[in-house]
């Protein structure tokens, strides 16, 4: 082996960082694509299966109900507000105020998955009736999985900062659990379009 | 200060007793916990890369010996060695081993061991993550086995076919145990992209900017990027869809309520064609440095093989109706996919020709490793040539499902991806263990290898064209198959052998191999500028790259940073594309968390067979195993430096 010349440190960088520079920020990335494309998948089989048919839904069955689901809807776009103020105090470093919007995400989480299961119902099909139902169930049914990993993610963080001292990687941890939740409430979009407005339509 | 040249701190020289108490103090804070515990705790990339290569191994020889029973029954005409049932059960256990078991850890494993090795990292990107693969896989592999023992085997082919696979003719749960396999699998190859992504891009020794990546790194890059896309696909298709049509009574495959059993075949081979990728191009990347390093030369064409390699990667995803010719597809659809499976032979043209421009103009050693590499040449060639008479429709309709195409991706896979892997295995050995394999035991591997894999698998072309199907579990005499089928059984027993000598090898020179040293080969790569085996801290000092072969360079002494700290795990990042030192990373310690949830993964996904509340039950108790997984990582550690969040440099 060949003799070793220092020619540098690093000693001075930072341990703590955001972004594109932490890695968690990058791992959370991956797992956004590997969900976000498994659910494009499952759109690309819910399209397949509709031409089996001549109508959708099908004949005698009747057409999701709107009024929760759109509910919903508002609730997921009005609970990033929370989300973005949880990411602008962690990358201002401001302890409190993070805390408090991870509370108050907290809460709207926990609203969203309540909405959610009679989110499922109003589907007014079961997952088994048909092709259609189960078209229906397993898309508004996977996005739920991914609203129950987010949510339950930021009840953790959120408990875990009343009842212990957090490093501050904690700030970049928070900005990124932010990071992901856009993601889960934009990948509903088309979704709720699809599943409950597009029946309507095609 | 960040940057490679700048001044030191007066403090910092590197006298040999500072370089001795400086690999003290890391190896105490970096090794594994001692006994038991520590294997189960470890979250290093070289025990738990070496754990998936030795499992994903005795995958191997369990496939083969699969193969091997497969090869009896078949010898003659109405055998009776296996029944219908039991073929049944060890054609699809042998397909799932190699593929789901074999083929795709192994490549996954060999990234694992090496990219943090190649780029001059300590470590993964996700530690912890990495060791939740494995043990996700761990339970994958017992599960199929005992599942196989208790005659539970799946006995529906690998590709488990709907409607054959569907609760309507596959009662019972041998079905079941391959669909969850697959969720096991798939859980581990996704662990284990993303670790390799983010290593790559994120980890990388200071000036090792993207075009300096080894070409291995580049691989294993594009594969990771592949198993993030091909991956969801058989997850929809055997977690999401297969097992809820058999659990749960869904009907996405059900014609009569609108299902579709042409779409499982959609989704399987969306997952399906990449896959063959998946295994061959991390091959690709392992025979660039062994040809280099013996042909004495820099590789002919790197950027044409980087790129080559993506583009084959794109192709991948545009081949999958190739293996649904014989269903009713539109004419237009044929043409294009046929046009896209020809087109693929393009890039991989390319990369053949640079190797063999690189030996032409080098001055080739022929090591054991570098004669599998030529056998690769050879072998994974005839299956390529097969290939593209494959994919013309009308050829691909009279050799469908005979053993033609048997022989076909047997020569493509054992060609592509498991000469190169034993090429592999003879040149990286010495780096894993510290001993050199022996070399005359590897050319009698060698040659009985090559010889009885063309023994075994040629005749098969001539079987397919006889009209011979594949997967039956015997023939008439009148067929006259009967004497090419011993043919490749005899050529089977040949297979055995050399196994049989690389198995001794690999034993044998474990304790009594030549000591291999630093770097037996000479070779270029940074891997090679460690000790043998890599100590637990992989690099005393973070390397400095100037060039792709950082190793070759003329330069007297290795320049280094030095300031990472040694009382904890810390890692350096860097910039993704240029490979400037960013900050620095605090990684986790060894963890029980990974074990454990992987254990509630199995309660999930096995218990889901027999009920749906085990899904609830296994998740809930995971989210505990989560929980304590957090609170592990979360404890301040003191002297942290924050960065400002809108300093960001990319």
């Amino acid at each position: 082996m060949r003799r070793l010349r220092p020619a540098g440190s690093v000693a001075e960088l930072p341990t703590v960082t955001f972004g594109h520079r932490s890695l968690m920020w990058w791992g959370t990335l991956g797992f956004m694509t590997i969900e976000g494309w498994t659910t494009a998948l499952l759109v690309a089989c819910y399209f397949y299966l509709r031409q089996n048919f001549v109508s959708w839904p099908p004949l005698r069955t009747p057409l999701p109900s709107l009024l929760i689901p759109s509910i919903n809807l508002a609730v997921m776009l009005i609970s990033i507000v929370p989300a973005y103020l949880v990411e602008r105090a962690g990358k201002r470093l401001e302890a409190l105020p993070m805390r408090r919007w991870l509370v108050v995400s907290s809460l709207f989480g926990i609203a969203i998955l309540v909405l959610r299961w009679y989110e499922l119902w109003s589907l007014n099909i079961r997952w088994d009736t048909n092709a259609y139902g189960t078209a229906a169930w397993t898309l508004v049914g996977f996005h739920a999985t991914l609203l129950v990993l987010d949510v339950a993610d930021t009840i953790g963080l959120t408990l875990f900062l009343f009842i212990k001292r957090m490093p501050p990687k904690t700030f970049s941890d928070a900005a990124d659990n932010s990071f992901y939740w856009y993601f889960t409430v934009c990948l509903w979009i088309p979704l709720y379009l699809i599943v409950y407005v597009g029946p309507r339509i095609f | 200060m960040t940057a490679p040249d700048a001044n030191l701190p007066a403090d910092v020289t590197l006298t040999d007793a500072a370089i001795a108490e400086e690999a003290a103090t890391l190896d105490a804070v970096w090794r594994d916990a001692p006994g038991f515990w520590g294997w189960l705790t470890s979250v290093d990339h070289k025990s738990i890369g070496k754990r998936y290569l030795i499992t994903a191994f005795l995958m191997f020889l369990a496939g083969g010996i699969e193969a091997a029973m497969m090869r009896a029954q078949l010898a003659r005409p109405e055998n009776a060695f296996l029944g219908p049932d039991r073929y049944n059960q060890i054609f699809t256990t042998h397909g799932t081993t190699m593929m789901f078991l074999f083929a795709v850890p192994v490549m996954n494993a060999m990234g694992l061991y090496f990219v943090p090795l190649m780029v001059g990292a300590r470590n993964v990107a996700f530690p912890r993550l990495n060791a939740f693969g494995y043990w996700c896989y761990l339970v994958g592999v017992v599960f199929l086995y005992v599942s196989l023992f208790v005659n539970m085997g799946p006995d529906t082919g690998w590709t488990a076919y709907v409607p054959l696979s569907g609760p309507q003719f596959a009662p019972g749960h041998r079905v079941d145990v391959w669909a969850q396999l697959v969720t096991f699998t798939e859980i581990a190859a996704l662990a284990a992209a993303v670790n390799i992504i983010v290593t790559t891009f994120k980890m990388r020794a200071p000036g090792m900017s993207l075009n300096r990546i080894p070409i291995f790194v580049w691989a294993q890059l594009v594969v990771s990027f592949m198993i993030v896309f091909a991956m969801p696909a058989v997850a929809t298709g055997s977690t999401i869809m297969l097992a809820a049509d058999r659990a749960v009574d869904t009907q996405w495959f059900n014609p009569a309520e609108g299902g579709d059993s042409l779409l499982w075949q959609h989704v399987f081979w969306f997952f399906g064609h990449p896959e063959v990728y998946i295994i061959f191009l991390p091959a690709l990347g392992l025979i660039t440095p062994i040809i280099e390093t013996f042909s004495r030369r820099r590789v002919f064409g790197y950027s044409a093989l980087v790129l080559a390699n993506i583009t084959t990667a794109f192709f991948a995803f545009g081949l999958w109706v190739h293996h649904m010719f014989a269903t009713p597809i539109p004419e237009l659809g044929q043409s294009l996919f046929t046009a896209a499976s020809t087109l693929i032979a393009i890039p991989t043209g390319v990369q053949i020709f640079c190797w063999l421009v690189t030996m032409w103009s080098g001055r080739p050693r022929f090591t054991t490793a570098m004669l599998f590499v030529l056998g690769f040449f050879f072998t994974f060639v005839i299956g390529g040539i097969t290939g593209v008479m494959l994919a013309s429709v009308g050829f691909d309709q009279q050799a469908h499902d005979t053993f033609f195409v048997v022989a076909h991706f047997h020569y493509v896979l054992l060609g592509g991806a498991v000469l190169p892997l034993m090429a592999a295995f003879y040149f990286w050995y010495p780096k894993v263990t510290g001993r050199l394999l022996s070399e005359r035991l590897g050319k009698w591997h060698f040659w009985l290898f090559v010889i009885g894999v063309n023994v075994t698998f040629f005749p098969m072309h001539i079987l397919g064209l006889e009209g011979m199907p594949r997967r039956v579990y015997t023939y008439l005499e009148p067929t006259g198959w009967g004497s090419l089928n011993l043919l490749a059984s005899l050529g089977a027993v040949v297979i055995a052998i050399s196994v049989v000598i690389f198995v001794v090898n690999l034993v044998k020179s474990y304790w009594v191999g030549d000591v291999a040293g630093p770097d037996p080969w000479s070779s270029s790569g940074l891997e090679w500028a460690t000790s043998s085996p890599a100590p637990s801290y992989n690099f005393l000092h973070t390397p400095i790259v100037g060039s792709r072969h950082p190793l070759w360079e003329p330069i007297a002494d290795a320049p280094v940073l030095v300031g990472l700290r040694t009382d904890r795990r810390e890692v350096l990042l860097t910039t993704t594309f240029d490979a400037r030192p960013d900050s620095r990373n605090h990684h986790p310690n060894p963890s029980i968390w990974p074990l454990y949830v992987a254990l509630c993964m199995g309660v999930t996904f096995i218990g889901s067979i027999f009920s749906p509340y085990f899904i609830l039950g296994g998740i809930g108790l995971a989210f505990i195993g989560l929980a304590a997984w957090a609170w592990q990582s979360s404890h301040p550690a003191g002297h942290e430096l924050i960065a400002a969040p809108e300093a960001e440099p990319v």
